[in-house]
């Protein structure tokens, strides 16, 4: 038995000890510098609450998230739902249609957008060639841009979730529901939706955090004019080398997204879910 | 809803045609936009020349970026699948609460913004001298590609039966025998998927690459990255392009060969 053990220790040592060298201790000395300001321990975190700026864009990452997360989760539920219901061709076609954008770069889906979305693009010229609008509109280097490219790329990850979720509900309480005299909406209210909700939480809890640590979509899309706190830590080490602000920032954004992991850790179908077939 | 109403399907199959049209269709706008005449993006292009193409083909920076990729990617993919496929068999002879610590350990990495990842793994290549060589940027991206090895090697593993590897040991084999014989080939399709995974996660990857790449050693995310903010030409729709195509052939392969594994979750 005691082979067996150690066998399995020596299974297991090579990717602990890749994750303790190139991640753990990372982690851990990039935070400690969070706390070896001259001005004292926590001066790093009460620069950062202090300030106007710092405290702005916070908030518009928080908010940005907040909106991908509602309008990923509405976009979600026809494809979810459609992929239930779909069988044989129909369903891989929707089905890889979900899946497919996971393997396109998230730089190059960006990059995408930013040639859809320019002041002369070709989305303007159709809204001005319609004439929904006189002058090209400003999609691009503003909040607009972020989130359609941000809701586009996180688009998947609320798909699935909520497709797991709307898998595992028993048809038999649908046509329960319709047999004791339920009409539509009332068996939708009542048994589906309800149903449907931890898939529904789980994926909008995912793009929610997925949403708060994004870096590529928002610099390209959003620019100067639409700063989130991802933004703000590659600045700070890019163009200021304010190392101690940068970890301050960093242990910010990580502390947030595990206390809402862990706060909605019970409707989450982490592992589960995600790739329910 | 077994009898929802004609209606009711109309509108949800529409919404999600189109929804799904949002989801695929504006990727493949860099394709046209690469073919541009004009040393400008326009979409679509007034006239179509493949002169980008040989734009990048001539110009060192772009076919070094692509060299450095790949040359990444091996690195990363190698490590994490080693490392990835030994966790996840060690995982499997666990059982109860050391597992699942182990496991959300192993998940780490996904769950850490990958922006907090890059700064912190950025500081420390520096102190070490692994900032802009290929290895720390490989090592960093196996860390990155670990979870989906453990995921895939694991989902693989569960097929494996218990009373198979009791079948072979009773007729004499070693352990080391069993492995290559029994477990090997019936975990070998989970072990590709990953390792297919652990590419493409590698070869996208731009964030943990911009901080970590250096200027010797810029792989092709990173030479896009910098090209889009300076400049706005054919040639990085080129780039973009390549990328596509490379993702789709991989996602093709992992696809078939999950058709032979079945229980692949790709």
């Amino acid at each position: 038995m005691a082979r067996r053990h150690i066998e399995t220790l020596l299974l297991l040592a090579p990717a602990v000890i890749l994750l303790l060298l190139c991640f753990v201790v990372p982690l851990a000395r990039l935070f400690s510098l969070a706390f070896t300001d001259e001005a004292g321990p926590f001066a790093t975190f009460a620069i950062l609450a202090e300030s106007n700026v710092y405290r702005r864009v916070m908030v518009n990452t928080f908010l940005v998230a907040l909106a991908v997360a509602l309008i990923t989760v509405v976009l979600a539920w026809p494809v979810a739902y459609i992929l239930t219901k779909l069988k044989g061709f129909w369903f891989a076609f929707a089905l890889y249609g979900v899946l497919f954008p996971f393997w396109i770069s998230v730089l190059v889906r960006t990059f995408s957008w930013m040639i859809l979305l320019e002041r002369n693009g070709p989305l303007n010229r159709f809204l001005v060639n319609l004439g929904i609008t006189d002058k090209p509109l400003a999609l691009l280097f503003n909040d607009t841009g972020v989130m359609i490219g941000m809701v586009h790329v996180l688009l998947p990850y609320a798909i699935l979730p909520l497709y797991g979720a709307m898998l595992r509900i028993d048809q038999r309480l649908l046509m329960a529901s319709d047999g004791l005299g339920a009409g539509l909406f009332d068996t939708f209210r009542r048994v589906y939706f309800p149903l449907c909700l931890p898939g529904l939480m789980g994926g909008a809890t995912f793009v929610f955090l997925l949403s708060l640590g994004f870096f590529i979509t928002p610099a390209l899309l959003g620019g100067s004019n639409a700063i989130t706190l991802s933004m703000l830590i590659a600045s700070f080490i890019n163009d200021r080398l304010a190392w101690s602000l940068a970890a301050a920032a960093s242990l910010v954004l990580l502390v947030i997204v595990l206390a809402l992991l862990a706060a909605t850790a019970k409707v989450l179908p982490f592992g589960k879910g995600m790739y329910a077939k | 809803m077994s009898k929802s109403p004609l209606w009711l399907r109309l509108i949800a199959q529409i919404s999600a045609g189109l929804v799904l049209a949002f989801l695929c269709l504006p990727i493949l706008a860099v394709i046209p936009a690469s073919f541009n005449q004009a040393s400008f993006i326009t979409l679509p292009p007034a006239a179509y020349s493949g002169r980008w193409y040989e734009a990048f083909i001539s110009d060192p920076e772009w076919r070094q970026a692509l060299f450095a990729s790949l040359h990444v990617a091996v690195i990363a993919t190698i490590v994490a699948v080693v490392t990835g496929t030994a966790a996840a068999l060690g995982l499997h002879r666990l059982t109860g609460r050391s597992r699942g610590l182990l496991t959300g350990f192993f998940l780490a990495p996904m769950i850490v913004p990958v922006i907090v990842t890059a700064v912190a793994v950025y500081r420390s290549a520096l102190d070490v001298g692994l900032s802009g060589t290929p290895l720390g940027l490989g090592l960093a991206h196996a860390l990155l590609a670990l979870p989906f090895v453990v995921i895939n090697v694991g989902i693989a593993l569960r097929a494996v039966e218990e009373n198979w590897l009791r079948a072979a040991a009773g007729l004499g084999a070693g352990p080391w025998r069993i492995f290559r014989t029994v477990t090997l080939p019936n975990i070998a399709p989970g072990i590709v998927g990953g390792a297919i995974f652990s590419f493409i996660t590698s070869f996208d990857e731009v964030v943990v690459a911009v901080f970590l790449a250096g200027y010797a050693n810029k792989t092709l995310p990173v030479k896009i990255w910098e090209s889009i903010r300076l400049e706005f030409t054919p040639v990085v729709a080129v780039a973009a392009t390549l990328m596509i195509v490379l993702a789709i052939v991989l996602f093709a392969v992992a696809q078939l060969l999950s058709k032979s594994g079945k229980k692949q979750p790709i």
